[in-house]
């Protein structure tokens, strides 16, 4: 609601022609200007977000709000809390097995098991989440955009401080938008009884001498983005990012199953632990990650189609491609339906191994994290989103994730070959957000 | 001014801070002495009692009478500073004392711009009739008062009775923040207004309104019927670069009563009215 430059349009001729007396009354010879505005309510956005996959792998509830204000002309901060609550069950990395698979949970302190032929689930699986972030986003001159920010995250293992700062110029009678955005984080890790040793064995309960102490990792990121205005309908972006990560970059509670390189059959662990053998994972300390980033987005009468793709690309060979399509449709001017669908492909990490094999050499990196196999995976849903009678909006959205695996070559060795070694992965998202303070 | 003044000051320097201030209110003083309807001796009261004889005034009266006479043609003879003398018959007291259409009708002939003879700087006025420029008088203060001030220090907002104007922000280019609400709605929801620059002027009936059979009669007198125009909000705040400009334009359309948001809007000014 800022009227600091009303349209000379609608300027009534009486006003002007009281500007012009008022003037001579006051000896002025050129009107002054006014800056006011209504100081406006926070804008805030809050969204409550249920992640849930099959076979009672993990759940996450997440609460998020977000406080927007403009504090001062043209400068606004920002304040995010969020709330995560995860609970379920995470693949340990171990493979299924022809017996009864016994394992020491990460604290040392107490077993579980998993019975034949069943994948290999870590069920103390349980964590809650905090973090908070806020941004102050200012003018640094009429076509450039400064803003600066930091943010913290607290997990009972792991704690999280980033700042960030990203500049954006317009140019091209603001048709063009360069942007520049670096992010640096300092992340430490405290795994619940120590940060295992690289490659170590798991041991019987109560044993903790594979246990090391915290780790930590620094991540830097640079962004490069360009924005274009093509025309009344069309608009193009194009980023380029850098991701270097330094440190502790390892899963301290994925552990990959020793098998026998002939039957398949996990060996017997250390003397007295009562366990096969499992080995706690290692990653190289540095990852340097690149991506680009391309959208479209067009407007089509009113609805909007957003085409995206991007392609990551890391030094340990995880290549990824990202497609993703949504399609807005508006009826009328309150309320919209937007489908939505995105298609994922990624390859494995080049230390991705399925299971290792006894009196093989052992290598120096290596995880069974599925999350660096290779995989694709599908997201389909779609949103509903409707203005309140207030000018704020809310909006549900569900999701559906699909995702298929393929285990690391050579790995479906004797046994091994009659179990699913990359289990699909089928996922539920819900949505509901509520905007509310809007303009 | 019969309202309470304050200048604030944004400055470091106490010295200069007063010496805004004294600057500020010896300028309102000047300019109540001279303007007031109720200071026997200045000019208003000699052109109010010269029993039709012509009055020379001086440059800023002359100036003053120049915008009155343009207000009067720029708002169709709504607003009139001769229509002060129909307070003799409206008293807005509270009371349900609501005159005769014989005791207007009586006035009326001593309302009229257009029956005044102005040529400055000179300005006869018939007998019995009377001019107040009480309407413009607290604006023009406050926008005269900034003109002084200005050479000293922008870091200041002069708020003369509610009818303020800011210079500039304050250090460090913060707004200054001021709250608006309906003058006479207990517990209206006020708004807050962060203002930079320029000025707020506020145009209401107060508490100042006649009720009789369950009507109510505001303080706004139509000069062309001499009644209160009806369905005008009860007050409107309008931000306009100077305070008697925001002034004018929040008084104009009052006079325009249930038309008086149309009108603004028309003007592409920024204002919050209640009703």
């Amino acid at each position: 609601m800022q009227l600091k430059d009303p349209k000379p349009t609608a300027r009534g001729t009486l006003g002007a022609s009281l500007t012009v007396a008022t003037c001579a009354l006051l000896g002025q010879t050129v009107p002054g200007e006014v800056m006011a505005q209504e100081l406006m309510p926070w804008d805030v956005d809050t969204s409550l977000l249920i992640y849930s996959e099959s076979d009672g792998r993990v759940s996450d509830t997440s609460l998020n709000v977000r406080a927007r204000k403009e504090m001062r002309e043209d400068k606004f901060l920002d304040l995010t809390l969020a709330f995560d609550s995860l609970t379920g069950a995470s693949p340990s990395g171990a493979v299924p097995a022809g017996n009864i698979q016994t394992f020491t949970s990460p604290s040392g302190n107490s077993q579980y098991t998993v019975a034949a032929g069943e994948p290999a689930l870590d069920t103390s699986f349980l964590d809650t989440r905090t973090a908070l972030s806020a941004a102050w986003e200012m003018p640094l001159s009429r076509l450039t955009l400064l803003s600066v920010g930091a943010s913290l995250s607290d997990e009972y293992d792991y704690e999280h401080t980033g700042l960030n700062a990203r500049v954006a110029h317009d140019f091209n009678d603001r048709n063009t938008t360069l942007s520049f955005g670096v992010a640096l984080a300092n992340d430490t890790i405290s795994p619940v009884g120590g940060s295992p040793i690289p490659l170590a064995p798991m041991l019987g309960l109560g044993d903790y001498r594979n246990k090391g102490g915290d780790g930590s990792k620094d991540v830097t990121d640079f962004l490069l983005g360009v924005t274009q205005v093509l025309n009344r309908h069309t608009i193009v972006q194009f980023n380029y990012s850098l991701s270097q990560s330094d440190g502790y970059l390892t899963d301290p509670y994925k552990i990959l199953s020793v098998v026998d390189p002939v039957t398949g059959v996990p060996v017997a662990g250390p003397p007295g632990s009562g366990l096969s053998l499992y080995v706690f994972e290692n990653r190289p300390a540095t990852r340097d990650k690149q991506s680009l980033y391309g959208l479209v987005k067009r407007d089509f009468g009113g609805n909007v189609l957003e085409a995206s793709y991007r392609y990551m690309t890391d030094d340990w060979a995880v290549d990824s491609h990202t497609l993703e399509l949504r399609y807005r449709w508006n009826f009328g001017t309150e309320k919209y339906f937007q489908p939505h669908v995105r298609f994922y492909q990624q390859t494995a990490a080049e230390f991705y191994r399925t299971v290792l094999f006894n009196n093989a050499p052992l290598p120096s990196y290596a995880t069974a994290d599925y999350r660096l196999g290779e995989f694709d995976g599908l997201t389909v849903g779609v949103k509903y989103g409707q203005a309140t009678a207030r000018g704020g909006e809310w909006s549900a959205r569900v999701e559906y994730y699909t995702q298929t695996g393929t285990p690391a070559p050579g790995s479906a060795v004797g046994a091994l070959a009659s179990y699913d070694l990359y289990p699909d992965l089928n996922a539920l998202i819900a949505q509901f957000t509520y905007k509310f303070g809007k303009r | 001014m019969a309202s309470p003044c304050e200048v604030l000051v944004s400055e470091h320097d106490r010295a200069l801070a007063e010496r805004i201030v004294n600057v500020a209110a010896a300028e309102a003083a000047r300019v109540e002495a001279k303007l007031s309807r109720y200071r026997p001796g200045n000019v208003i009261d000699m052109i109010n009692t010269a029993g039709g004889r012509t009055i020379v005034v001086d440059d800023e009266t002359a100036r003053l009478l120049d915008y009155a006479a343009q207000l009067f043609e720029l708002s169709e003879g709504r607003f009139d500073v001769t229509s002060g003398v129909l307070r003799r018959a409206w008293r807005f007291d509270g009371s349900d004392r609501v005159p005769s259409a014989d005791v207007i009708e009586a006035l009326l002939p001593l309302v009229g711009w257009q029956k005044v003879r102005w040529q400055a700087p000179q300005l006869t006025l018939e007998p019995g009739m009377e001019i107040d420029l009480g309407g413009i008088g607290k604006e023009y203060a406050v926008d005269r008062a900034a003109a002084l001030v200005r050479p000293l220090s922008e870091r200041c907002l002069l708020n003369f009775g509610g009818d303020l104007l800011a210079l500039g922000p304050q250090t460090g280019g913060w707004p200054w923040r001021v709250g608006v609400e309906s003058l006479n709605v207990p517990g209206a929801a006020a708004k807050e207004i962060e203002l930079g620059r320029g000025a707020l002027a506020t145009s209401g009936d107060t508490r100042r309104f006649l009720r009789k059979d369950g009507k109510r009669y505001g303080h706004i007198l139509d000069p062309i019927t001499g009644w209160p125009v009806e369905d005008a909000p009860r007050s409107i705040t309008v931000a306009a670069p100077t305070c008697t400009q925001a002034g004018m334009l929040a008084t104009l359309s009052l006079l325009r009563g249930r038309d008086a948001e149309a009108f603004l809007a028309a003007q592409g000014v920024q204002y919050w009215a209640f009703r």
